[in-house]
């Protein structure tokens, strides 16, 4: 079996001593942030691309993926104990996780939450490894058409899946795709949009945008609304983490639903874990024959959400390093990490980096090992590590960020670049612009214009390229439905509205 | 948040107005196909739709509470946003001539002692600590040359 072969291939590169270490920081570092509230997976991911710069590809990557789904885990442990998600994907967490905890019952919930992270993180690990390959195997085929319509159909779910207000996470991405069109356009030698800087000439860096762009504006968007010290008084002990076999039972199908349903939507581009664990819930919910008990601390309002963000982190590889379509900030930050190392995600990676691929899908079964230990017996510790003040941790985060934009090329301008895009960032936050999109929008900028313009070139300038291709006619169709949903949705509400 | 979307959306207008004119110059094609002006002319095209879009539905809509709202923090949380950012840009005018160890030194004691209020004893130690920390990493770990200043340090 070819897969077999694969795996092995994959945890010989996974087992080295490097990268099984950096694997631990990685997640050491993920359940850090995840603990934290006021620094995200994405931020971290992006502080990490300048340290890892020097490093090995696969030992950089690995560490990053580290911190997404460790960070996953970690966010759990705040929603539940003092009821303020470390992260966006365990808002859902906090609604019946704290409520168990207030019950007296806070070790079941985060021993479920640590384990169900577990079961539904190996769960899709074992998913990506059956489906990742026959899709890269199907994606070959792609050409520029098709590829234009992926990459148009991800940043069209991006803007309509994220955020509240589609029209600005259009603007988002479109104001992305300009961007990402600074410097010489490297079909033709014109330089664009480059105000006569020399810097500009080679494009707007993207470590700098990206650290600006969620970093230093988290940073601003949490300086200005001082944190109040937290506190648990609960006391949590090592065995009483251990859920019983009730809450096992009452737990067993919605971490079975969740998992598979945060997989599908970790697939998908566009959508990540926070809409994952949204609907897990919600569907939970609407399941159970008790709904009206979700909500005041039942078991399974903590193990569907908590398997279906780490469920859906696991899926957005899947798209990621077949198709090289991000679902989300955090994985668009690791493809453009990935462009960085000199590593082109999509169809081809499976055949000339089989190490890097099997050996990053092998660091996540590790990984994931690792999580469970560190965040079963080690509990005490996070919560202890809250105690430890913002003000004392901004600093921090803004001059690692600063320092490590300038190392990679030693050179100030990036610096500016990430000043820049931490203004605009902290802006567009507050004006409830979503930055994913714009992210997003960066990293497949030049691929969209270069697929476009083949295709163009191909048909000798006829759109209907996009609409007669079989593959390519679905994707556009998907994105255009996408784009439009919104606007029905409005003209409907309208309508109705008006007739009755 | 009524007005800052309006603001915004003459801003993005004017953006969109600067993108057209520039690609305008642009060759429009090249001998194959769609040249270097191609996408952003027409980025700049729908950048300018979705403005007129913004503004068209913020004036219709009627002031909801969150409207009558500034999206903006008051003036005390706006000067702790201008001193972070204000510092950092003056932390990277002084990098090279200060040098990394001083200047990140004097940037994390303006951040704790100036803009958090923290005890001055705690800002020292926390600078000297993370100037330390961010060294050993760069600088050691990873064998990075940080800037050094005039005395070589």
């Amino acid at each position: 079996m070819d897969i077999f072969h694969n795996i092995i291939l994959g945890f010989q590169v996974a087992s080295s001593w490097d990268n099984l270490l950096f694997c631990f920081i990685g997640t050491l570092i993920g359940t850090l942030i995840g603990v934290l509230p006021g620094i995200g997976p994405t931020t971290g991911v992006a502080i990490l691309i300048p340290i890892t710069f020097g490093m090995n590809p696969t030992t950089a990557i690995i560490t990053m993926c580290g911190v997404y789904y460790g960070a996953m885990y970690g966010g759990s442990t705040t929603s539940i104990l003092l009821n303020v998600p470390g992260e966006s994907s365990s808002v859902m967490t906090t609604l019946d996780g704290y409520q168990m905890a207030k019950n007296g019952r806070p070790g079941p919930a985060l021993g479920m939450a640590a384990l169900a992270s577990f079961i539904a993180g190996t769960f899709a690990v074992l998913m990506l490894t059956l489906i990742a390959p026959p899709l890269a195997d199907f994606a070959v085929s792609f050409g520029p058409p098709e590829y234009f319509a992926l990459t148009f159909m991800g940043l069209t779910l991006v803007t309509s899946l994220g955020g509240d207000s589609p029209l600005k996470g259009l603007i988002s991405g479109v104001f992305g795709l300009l961007v990402a069109c600074v410097g010489i356009d490297a079909q033709s030698g014109v330089g664009r949009f480059t105000f006569d800087n020399m810097y500009l000439l080679d494009g707007v860096g993207f470590i700098g945008m990206a650290v600006g762009l969620f970093a230093a504006s988290e940073v601003l968007v949490n300086i200005e609304a001082p944190m109040q010290k937290v506190f648990s008084e609960a006391k949590v002990g090592f065995l009483s983490l251990f859920p019983n076999l009730q809450d096992w039972k009452d737990s067993f199908w919605p971490i079975g639903r969740g998992s598979i349903l945060g997989f599908v939507i970790g697939v998908l581009p566009g959508a990540g874990a926070t809409i994952a664990s949204f609907m897990a819930y919600a569907m939970e919910k609407k399941l159970s024959k008790h709904p009206e008990k979700f909500g005041t601390g039942i078991i399974e309002g903590v193990a569907a959400p908590e398997g279906a963000n780490n469920a859906a982190a696991g899926g957005a590889m899947v798209s990621l390093l077949t198709l090289g379509i991000p679902g989300s900030g955090t994985t668009a930050v690791m493809l453009g990490a990935l462009m960085i190392h000199g590593l082109r995600p999509g169809p081809m990676l499976f055949s000339t980096h089989p190490d890097f691929v099997w050996g990053l899908i092998a660091s996540m079964y590790i990984g994931n090992i690792m999580l469970v230990i560190l965040n079963m017996p080690l509990i005490g510790l996070w919560v202890r590590l809250l105690k430890v003040p913002y003000s004392v941790l901004m600093p921090m985060i803004i001059t690692i960020s600063a320092v490590g934009v300038y190392a990679t090329d030693n050179n100030i301008f990036d610096m500016w670049v990430m000043f820049a895009f931490g203004l605009i960032g902290y802006v567009m936050r507050k004006l409830d612009y979503p930055p994913a999109p714009m992210v997003l929008a960066l990293v497949l900028g030049p691929m969209v214009e270069m697929s476009l313009r083949q295709s163009l070139t191909i048909s000798h300038g006829s759109l209907a390229i996009f609409f007669t291709r079989p593959i390519s006619v679905t994707l556009t169709a998907i994105a255009l439905v996408s784009l439009f949903a919104p606007l029905f949705r409005i003209l409907r509400n309208k309508y109705w509205r008006g007739e009755s | 948040m009524k007005k800052a979307d309006l603001i915004t959306g003459v801003v993005l207008l004017v953006l969109s107005g600067y993108v057209i004119q520039e690609t305008w110059r642009m060759p429009p094609s090249a001998t194959f196909g769609p040249g270097s002006g191609f996408l952003p002319f027409w980025l700049g095209v729908l950048l300018a739709l979705l403005a007129v879009i913004l503004l068209a539905t913020v004036w219709q809509r009627e002031a909801t509470e969150k409207d009558r709202k500034s999206p903006f923090p008051g003036a005390k949380a706006l000067i702790a946003v201008g001193s972070v950012l204000g510092g950092l840009a003056a932390y990277i005018l002084l990098l090279e001539v200060l040098g990394f160890l001083m200047d990140t030194f004097l940037y994390v004691a303006f951040l704790l002692g100036v803009v958090e209020r923290e005890k001055w004893l705690m800002a020292l130690l926390v600078a000297v600590m993370t100037t330390a920390g961010l060294y050993i990493i760069f600088q050691v770990l990873l064998g990075i040359t940080l800037p050094s200043n005039m005395f070589g340090f």
